[in-house]
């Protein structure tokens, strides 16, 4: 009985040892065009939580179309945190595998958006194809590149950017669907996510307009060049709101809850705020936004919930199977 | 005037090219711009086409990477997740087996067929951390009999590092080099008469690891505890005390791929515990022939102390192999139990064994077998891996086992030799890696234990075994 008894505190004494000596490991499944973005925040944050608890975190990435990177979390990738494009895809979390609560855009400040984005239009330098508004891209010849919104939240953004310009400008939503319509046969490739777009025009010279992410235009300036490519800044676009989530029933499992609330509370932080400023996303903090204020273009921006009535309505409406995208690309 | 003629013919060609030419050179100009534009055109139409073509790829490899992975090679059926991190094996070990005996008077065991082994293996993995391991035995080899079959590993283990792992359930007590070997990996058919005084499996728990790729690995596991070459055949203690069993096994140079040392390996295992009772003696100590030449008396008991103390080492460079052990197995027993007045005998039995081996074909030797360069294939004219091995073996019984009058001897001197030393030789056949034909010879020589002739047949003369095996394993 006493070997016996000491045999098993050793045993635990080695099960200490071993959880003792530990790296906390997170997964953050994000969409396409954060890939610079995060890796900046994730060295910033792995330091502060070191400086903070003396633990090292280390943050492995996971990059795609919004709506395809939330089919993996489903489908079972252990994400910890999930920083989507839109709500509509954390929603689906929920909805489909009951991985975090319903209430979770209340989790965070600003309905767990940390930074803002918005959809402008990225030309060729000097703008051969004289591309001002939304209405230029319909034109016969003109050659655009877009993700596809089956997959891409960025693409569901741009979706909505042109119906809500032409819903406000021509009055209808027939109007609209056709105006939609016509955009996309003019689409002669859609890649599954942002930055696979941003790949095809830039990289790939195909297309004459990139309808695009803002902080993906800025990005693709600076890393080609603006003697290379423009922006074109629309008349009128849409608020884009990436919001972020914590994956409870992941966490839990993990043991990650503390520090993958703490990861994503950091992005709210002046430190946060400012790395997402300099990778072109629109902060939330004021502070910091003013300071920015002469990198990002003015522009009207209307909401999903004004134009559309909100992410599931809007994402029931156009996106879902059978939906106005899937009728439309079909014809 | 000639010249005044063909000067005015001249300025007028002139002045008909000078009004023409730039019409013509107009027309040109827009043919080329609609050319360009055409040319613009189709490059588009051609870069979208290797686009498409491009993400269709990406999508073609992001499903192959995702896809479950299914293979069935000589390593078995394998199901495996896309990460990796779950995965099932399904094995099988048969060996099938020919024993002859030479000059041994008319028979003392029958020259006989047998099935040794006939196991399926099912192991696998979960969320990369958890393996599991189930193994049933059908032939008669290990406890299976042709009417019952026998659990032989059933286990789970947890390594939340390479360091620190977990086992839990039935398993290979960690004592014999040559016993932890696979049973397909020997270099002969039958383990060394070491393994007489070694566990084999047993229920139990353990703590263990591998540090730096296996410089140095360990294992200590808390044990039902079980006798001498026995494995576990119930599923619970036969008494209240426990044994404890533990290894530690270095290779100093196994990350050194330039050292002629890397393959060699040394170790000390060694076990503790008490015993109380009858089940605890062993059944028997036998020949590479499986012919028992010493037991105990039916009424031996167990009672107190065990321990084993193993050191151990193999060393292995190319096609050349060498394993050598030695164990000293201490038992308390009394010749009968549990009530009695009779006096308890510590025992002390001793046994070592070198083996060695080397692979004619040149493929090296390992702990873990051989595997042949060019599996055997007649057409091809290609003969799988030939490896000729020999052993120098000895087991010693302690001299005490046979003292005093036959109503408190431990083991009857009539029926028992008291030493048994043998040498062997053999070939082994790999065909492929899962499949080998071996032959072994062994001359084994008693020594009685009595001072007249033993009455049991089997030691009156040397045991001249030849076994011919033929494996699959998977």
């Amino acid at each position: 009985m006493k070997l016996r008894t000491t045999f098993f505190a050793a045993l635990a004494l080695a099960a200490g040892l071993a959880a003792s000596a530990k790296t906390i490991e997170l997964l953050n499944v994000s969409y396409d065009p954060t890939r610079e973005l995060y890796q900046d925040y994730n060295a910033a944050f792995a330091k502060y939580w070191k400086d903070r608890t003396g633990d090292d975190v280390v943050i492995k990435q996971s990059h795609g179309g919004s709506g395809k990177q939330a089919r993996s979390v489903i489908d079972g990738l252990k994400a910890d945190v999930v920083t989507l494009a839109l709500a509509a895809d954390i929603d689906a979390l929920h909805d489909h595998g009951n991985l975090l609560s319903a209430d979770w855009q209340t989790k965070f400040p600003e309905h767990s958006t940390p930074y803002t984005s918005t959809i402008v239009l990225l030309v060729r330098k000097g703008n051969p194809k004289g591309i001002k508004d939304w209405d230029d891209l319909v034109k016969p010849g003109i050659s655009i590149v877009v993700p596809n919104p089956k997959t891409s939240g960025g693409a569901r953004w741009a979706y909505l950017a042109a119906w809500g310009y032409a819903q406000k400008k021509y009055g209808s939503e027939d109007k609209a669907r056709e105006f939609i319509s016509a955009l996309y046969k003019n689409v002669p490739v859609l890649d599954s996510g942002a930055r696979g777009s941003t790949t095809t025009f830039v990289e790939r010279g195909i297309g004459d307009v990139l309808i695009s992410w803002e902080n993906e235009a800025f990005l693709a300036l600076k890393e080609f060049g603006s003697d290379k490519f423009e922006i074109v800044v629309p008349s009128v676009s849409i608020l884009a709101e990436p919001p972020v989530a914590v994956v409870d029933k992941v966490v839990k499992k993990k043991g990650t809850a503390e520090v993958a609330k703490a990861y994503l509370d950091y992005l709210y932080s002046d430190e946060g705020q400012e790395i997402a400023a300099r990778n072109f996303y629109r902060p939330r903090n004021q502070q910091v936004a003013a300071k920015y204020a002469g990198v990002f273009p003015k522009i009207e921006l209307f909401t999903i919930d004004e134009v559309f009535g909100g992410w599931t309505k809007a994402q029931a409406t156009h996106f879902a199977d059978g939906g106005v995208f899937d009728q439309i690309y079909s014809q | 005037m000639k010249n005044h003629h063909i000067l005015r013919i001249l300025s007028a060609l002139f002045i008909i090219a000078a009004v023409a030419l730039p019409r013509l050179a107009a027309d040109d100009s827009e043919d080329i711009k609609a050319l360009r534009t055409q040319v613009d055109s189709l490059e588009q139409q051609i870069r979208v086409i290797e686009r498409k073509q491009e993400l269709k790829d990406e999508d073609a490899a992001a499903a192959a990477k995702a896809a479950p992975k299914v293979s069935f090679t000589d390593s078995g059926f394998v199901f495996a997740s896309a990460d990796g991190a779950n995965s099932l094996h399904l094995g099988s070990l048969v060996q099938f087996d020919s024993r002859e005996f030479f000059n041994d008077g008319g028979g003392v065991a029958n020259n006989s067929f047998f099935l040794r082994r006939a196991r399926i293996i099912l192991d696998g993995k979960l969320d990369k951390i958890y393996s599991f391991q189930f193994v049933p035995e059908f032939g008669n080899g290990s406890g299976g009999t042709a009417t019952a079959v026998a659990i032989l590993d059933a286990n789970l283990t947890i390594a939340p590092t390479q360091a620190v792992q977990f086992k839990f359930g039935k398993f290979k007590t960690p004592i014999g080099l040559e016993e932890l070997q696979a049973d397909p990996s020997t270099f002969f058919v039958e383990r060394s008469l070491v393994n007489n005084l070694e566990p084999n499996r047993d229920l139990g728990a353990q703590v263990g690891g591998s540090i730096n790729n296996g410089v140095l690995s360990y294992s200590a596991g808390l044990f039902n505890g079980i006798p001498d070459n026995l494995t576990s055949s119930g599923n619970s203690d036969f008494d209240n005390e426990k044994d404890v069993d533990a290894r530690v096994f270095s290779q100093p140079f196994v990350n050194d791929k330039d050292s002629s040392l890397q393959g060699l390996g040394f170790g000390l295992a060694g076990g503790l515990g008490r015993e109380k009772t009858h089940s605890a003696v062993t059944s028997g100590y036998k020949t590479a022939g499986q012919q028992t030449f010493f037991s105990y008396n039916a009424a031996v008991y167990a009672d107190g102390d065990v321990w084993r103390l193993s050191p151990q080492a193999y060393y292995y460079v190319g096609p050349f192999g060498v394993l050598a052990e030695y164990v000293v197995s201490t038992i308390n027993v009394r010749p009968s139990g549990p009530s009695t007045t009779l006096a308890k005998t510590e025992l002390q039995n001793k046994a070592w064994a070198v083996t060695a081996g080397y692979v004619l074909t040149g493929e090296d030797a390992t702990y873990t077998g051989v595997t042949p360069a060019q599996p055997f294939n007649w057409a091809n004219g290609t003969w799988g891996a030939w490896q000729v091995v020999a052993r120098y073996e000895d087991l010693k019984i302690d001299p005490k086992a046979f003292q005093g009058p036959a109503a408190t001897q431990l083991a009857s001197p009539a029926t028992n030799a008291k030493e048994a030393s043998a040498w062997g030789v053999g070939v082994n056949w790999y065909l492929t890696k899962a499949v080998r034909i071996s032959q072994d010879f062994f001359d084994t020589r008693f020594t009685k234990a009595g001072t007249t002739a033993p009455t049991t047949q089997i030691l009156r003369q040397n045991e001249k075994a030849l076994t011919t095996r033929v494996q699959i394993a998977f």
